[in-house]
C-alpha cells in the first residue's frame, strides 16, 4: 500500500529541520508519507480528485499558490502574507498545523516524531524545488 | 493507561430557532480536538481526542469529563458505541481498532496487519448484525474485525484511496462511501466484496453516510454541497443542494425519526433536512469555524463534535412525526 516511489534511497540534509534528529532519509520518508497519502500526491500526473493540494515540488512554493485549488481562507491569508514552504516551515507545520496556520482545513494530527518529520521532508524534496 | 478527571465548563445555552430546540455547548480541555463523537445507551458521551490520543468521556448531567489514554502513538479519528455499550475507536495513529471498557477502562487494541499496510489512515467504523466491526481506511482499504475470535480481514477498496464514512443498516448490512472515489459501496458480509453505486453527481465527494430506519442511505457530499439518498429497494437516487451560495456538506447522521442532520461548513451550521417536506432548517454555531466533522445522537438529541472550537455541542429537540 505504499505510494509509488519517486526515487530510491537518496539521503538529503536539512539543517533547519533536523534540529537534533538524524539527516532526513527519503526512503523512510516515503513510508511516513503514508500519513499524507489519502489527501496529497507527489505525482505530477495525479488523476485522483484529492482533498489536499499536490505536494509535487512543494519546496520553495508559496502557501496557497495552486490557482484552482480550494484552500481555506486561513491558508490563503498566510500565503498572501508571504509564507513559503521551505524545510523549516514544513517542519513546523507538520509538527503542529494549527500553530502555523490557525484555521487550516488540514485535519491531520500533529506528527510528533521529529525524525519522522525530517524523513518526510526529505522525501517531499525529491521532486525538486517549486518552479512557477 | 491514565485517567484524568476534568471539571467541565458547560457554556451558553442558546435557543436555535424555536422553543422546541435547545443548544448546549461543553468546553473541552484545550488540545483535545474532538474529531468524532458518539452517545451511548445510558446517555454518556464519548469523543475521539485525535491530537492527544485520548478517549474522552462526558457525563452530560454532571458535566464531568474523563480522559483515557489510548496509547503512545494513538490518534483516534472515529468513535462509535457498539452493541456491547462500549466505545470503539478507529485509531489512525496506532493503525488499529481500539475498544475501551466503560467500567474498567481497559484499553484493548487490534492492530491491522503491519507488514502489508503500516498506515492506512483509519477513518470510521460500523457494526454489522453479527457483532463484527467494519472499518474504512482512507489510504484505500476497508476491513472487518470479529472481536470475539480476534479475526481481522482487510480488502483493497475500489478505485484506491478515499474510503471514509461507513454505516450499518437496521438489517445489519454495511455500506461505505469514498471521498476521493466519489462512490457508495455495499459490502458482502461474508466474502467482503464491495459493489459500487455511483451517485448522480460526478465527483461529488461522498464523505459520510448514514442509514435511516428503512435502510435508505443518506450521503453528505463535500464537493457538491449536496445531500443525496440511495434506496436499495428500488435502486433510486435523490439529491438536494443545501442552502447557501457554495455549501460544503461534511457530516451526516439520521435520527430515529428519520430527519437528516448535516454539518455545513460554509455557513458554520448544523442543518436539519426533513425528507417529507424537503425543507432545511439551520442551527448555526455560536462561534466561528466550528468545523464539525461528525455527529451522532439518539432520540431527541443530536451530539456534535466541534473540532474547530474544541467543544461538544448537543441540540435537544422535540421528536417530530409526520
Amino acid at each position: 500500500m505504499l505510494a509509488r516511489p519517486i526515487a530510491g534511497t537518496l539521503i538529503l540534509l536539512f539543517p533547519a529541520a533536523a534540529l537534533g534528529a538524524e539527516a532526513g532519509d527519503a526512503a523512510r520518508g516515503e513510508r511516513a508519507f503514508q500519513r499524507c497519502y489519502s489527501c496529497h500526491s507527489v505525482d505530477p500526473n495525479e488523476a485522483a480528485k484529492l482533498q489536499g493540494p499536490s505536494l509535487y515540488r512543494i519546496m520553495g512554493r508559496q502557501a496557497a499558490a495552486i490557482p484552482d485549488f480550494a484552500y481555506s481562507d486561513a491558508m490563503r491569508e498566510k500565503g498572501a502574507a508571504g509564507l513559503v514552504w521551505d524545510a523549516a516551515n514544513l517542519e513546523r507545520y507538520i509538527a503542529d498545523p494549527e500553530s502555523v496556520v490557525a484555521g487550516t482545513s488540514m485535519s491531520a494530527p500533529p506528527l510528533r516524531d521529529e525524525q519522522e518529520r525530517t524523513d518526510l521532508i526529505a522525501y517531499l524534496a525529491l521532486s525538486g524545488r517549486y518552479r512557477p | 493507561m491514565r485517567c484524568l478527571p476534568m471539571v467541565l465548563a458547560a457554556l451558553a445555552v442558546a435557543s436555535a430557532s424555536a422553543h422546541t430546540q435547545e443548544s448546549k455547548y461543553y468546553e473541552l480541555p484545550k488540545g483535545d480536538y474532538p474529531h468524532d463523537v458518539a452517545v451511548g445507551p445510558s446517555g454518556e458521551v464519548w469523543y475521539a481526542g485525535q491530537n492527544l490520543g485520548i478517549a474522552g468521556r462526558l457525563n452530560p448531567a454532571s458535566g464531568e469529563i474523563e480522559r483515557i489514554s489510548l496509547g503512545k502513538k494513538s490518534a483516534p479519528h472515529g468513535v462509535i458505541v457498539g452493541p456491547d455499550g462500549a466505545p470503539w475507536f478507529t485509531d489512525g495513529g496506532q493503525n488499529a481498532i481500539v475498544r475501551v471498557d466503560p467500567a474498567t477502562k481497559e484499553v484493548k487494541v487490534w492492530p491491522l496487519p503491519a507488514e502489508r499496510m503500516p498506515y492506512t489512515n483509519l477513518n470510521t467504523a460500523a457494526f454489522d448484525g453479527k457483532g463484527r466491526i467494519w472499518f474504512t481506511g482512507q489510504n484505500g482499504i476497508y476491513g472487518r474485525l470479529n472481536p470475539t475470535a480476534g479475526d481481522m480481514k482487510v480488502w483493497d477498496a475500489p478505485k484506491g484511496r478515499g474510503p471514509y464514512g461507513i454505516t450499518g443498516t437496521p438489517k445489519g448490512d454495511i455500506w461505505f462511501v469514498s471521498l476521493a472515489g466519489s462512490y457508495l459501496a455495499n459490502v458482502d458480509l461474508e466474502t467482503g466484496t464491495a459493489t459500487v453505486y455511483e451517485p448522480p453527481t460526478k465527483d461529488q465527494g461522498a464523505r459520510r453516510v448514514w442509514s435511516d430506519s428503512k435502510g435508505r442511505l443518506w450521503i453528505s457530499e463535500w464537493n457538491s454541497g449536496n445531500v443525496s439518498a440511495y434506496d436499495p429497494i428500488d435502486k433510486s437516487w435523490k439529491k438536494w443542494k443545501l442552502p447557501g451560495e457554495k455549501p460544503r456538506t461534511y457530516a451526516v447522521w439520521v435520527a430515529p425519526d428519520d430527519k437528516v442532520w448535516l454539518s455545513e461548513w460554509a455557513a458554520n451550521a448544523i442543518v436539519r433536512f426533513d425528507p417529507a417536506t424537503e425543507k432545511f432548517e439551520s442551527f448555526p454555531s455560536n462561534r466561528p469555524n466550528s468545523d464539525v466533522r461528525q455527529m451522532l445522537g439518539r432520540k431527541g438529541e443530536t451530539w456534535i463534535a466541534e473540532s474547530g472550537t474544541e467543544r461538544i455541542r448537543v441540540i435537544r429537540h422535540a421528536v417530530r412525526t409526520n
